[in-house]
């Protein structure tokens, strides 16, 4: 009895130990063969095509620095939606016969089943708000950069996304014809026209001279290129701003029609 | 100034050729009613145009469709978003769907490389700034959208552009039925969807005059400034 028990223990050992190993065979069967793929038992399939596509989104970007829009139709911006009383009337071309914009201020309001949108327009002496059927405008198109004209320092900035990208010596107007202050914005861009005093650019905006009854062409302020240079830096204009050629070209690589701008 | 065929948008003759190859029409014919409407594909693209396999001149064309498409997406849930005008709940998936066709954009951008189009110009007539008729538009936008990458799917001359469309596919699908459900319609009333016919795009596009001219803001008349 005595020499039977070493002899079951050493079975009972061999047992288990075959058991084991036999769980480990089959759980590296079943991992280390599932993983590397069963290559020769498979048929020959093509490889899966590369997607050139990687799951990624893309933000909206920066808020704008204006939204504007065209206007379709000659019409007048009421004080309120669906006022009877006129804020401005807001012709579809400018005098210098490009499409009019308005600026798109953001609040809509629908009145009997028409859409009502807040536009900035030019006024006197500065840009004034009013309500325009959305029928009456185009798409919208933001715009990234804002104009800013020191009249002090006479200076003009322009900022894209609130950073200044541009800057340059402008002459501003006499002191018997100045350039208006407020906030306004650019209209039109003209170019390849033949007048050496305008310079090779010329942007339009919404500013008005004060004395606007004088001008045939609406006295309206423009930025544009010059054929007296040398008289910028300066107070020498019947309000315009002026610039070298060389930094009106170089403004109109950057600034779109859209931008506002601030005369301060 | 005033709305455009596609005649009158597509200078290049880029997108008629889509269309041509799409439809199988006379040109003449689609070009009386034309206009662009919309599509979409997946996610941005990270590897370079320039390492991509070379797209077949059908590929382009079928491309190129939907990447005008998807700037129409991408633009309207752009604009909505930019305004603030709809309801806050339509704004959240709004946000999410416009992030998802900025990167279809600029996905197949980067599929077509030289050959991408530029993007139209969009006037969407108040229905960014109305939350009914936003939400409406983007489902049948969406619906539209998954149905013609079903008949694209089967057209395509390369796998990689296949498999392009189909990484789009089912997130525009994704799309329609989440907006739809939102709306309280039902995402999949019947078992299977039927690819849309070519004819059923155009109209659809063409119904809603969201491409336009761009406005002439520039000019060469001599200024009249103050000077």
């Amino acid at each position: 009895m005595r020499d039977a028990r070493p002899t079951r223990r050493t079975g009972l050992r061999a047992a288990l130990a075959l058991a084991a190993l036999m769980i480990a065979a089959a759980v590296a069967v079943v991992f280390v063969g599932g993983s590397s793929g069963s290559s020769s038992a498979d048929p020959a399939l093509p490889p899966p095509p590369r997607s050139a596509l990687a799951p990624k989104n893309v933000p909206l970007g920066p808020t704008p620095a204006a939204l504007w829009a065209p206007v379709l139709a000659t019409t007048a911006a009421r004080t309120g939606p669906a006022e009877p009383t006129v804020a401005a009337e807001v012709p579809a071309r400018t005098p210098e016969g490009t499409t009019n914009i308005v600026l798109i201020v953001g609040q809509t309001e629908r009145r009997a089943g028409k859409l009502w949108v807040e536009v900035r327009v030019p006024g006197t002496p500065d840009d004034v708000r009013g309500w325009m059927p959305r029928s009456a405008l185009g798409g919208y198109t933001p715009v990234r950069t804002r104009l800013v004209v020191n009249r002090e320092r006479l200076r003009a900035t322009l900022l894209r996304d609130g950073r200044p990208v541009f800057r340059a010596a402008i002459g501003v107007g006499a002191p018997a014809t100045p350039t208006p202050s407020g906030d306004f914005y650019i209209r039109n861009q003209l170019h390849k026209y033949r007048s050496p005093f305008y310079g090779p650019v010329a942007f339009g905006t919404t500013a008005r001279s004060a004395n606007a009854s004088d001008w045939p062409a609406g006295g309206w302020v423009g930025i544009h290129g010059t054929d007296l240079p040398e008289l910028i830096p300066g107070q020498v204009s019947a309000g315009c701003i002026r610039m070298t050629n060389r930094d009106i070209l170089r403004l109109a690589r950057s600034m779109r029609v859209g931008t506002p701008v601030t005369i301060r | 100034m005033s709305d455009l065929t596609l005649e009158t948008v597509d200078r290049s003759g880029a997108i008629a050729e889509t269309f041509d190859e799409l439809t199988a029409g006379t040109r003449a014919d689609f070009f009386r009613k034309a206009v662009i409407g919309g599509t979409a594909l997946t996610a941005a693209l990270e590897t370079p145009a320039l390492a991509q396999p070379r797209n077949t001149a059908k590929d382009i064309a079928i491309l190129r469709f939907d990447l005008n498409l998807e700037y129409l997406q991408a633009a309207m849930y752009g604009e909505a978003e930019r305004l603030g005008q709809i309801g806050p709940r339509t704004l959240d998936w709004s946000r999410v769907v416009g992030a998802n066709e900025r990167g279809h954009v600029r996905a197949i951008r980067g599929l077509l490389g030289r050959d991408a189009v530029k993007s139209p110009s969009f006037n969407f007539r108040g229905v960014t700034e109305d939350d009914r008729l936003f939400t409406e538009t983007a489902v049948a936008f969406e619906d539209l959208t998954a149905a013609l990458l079903k008949t694209q799917a089967i057209q395509v001359d390369s796998r990689h552009v296949l498999a392009a469309l189909a990484s789009l596919h089912s997130v525009e699908a994704r799309h329609a039925a989440w907006i739809r459900h939102i709306a309280g319609i039902v995402p999949s009333a019947d078992a299977f969807d039927e690819p849309t016919s070519k004819a059923k795009v155009v109209r659809l596009v063409d119904s809603t005059n969201f491409v336009t001219s761009v406005p002439r803001t520039k000019g060469r008349r001599r200024p009249g400034y103050t000077g």
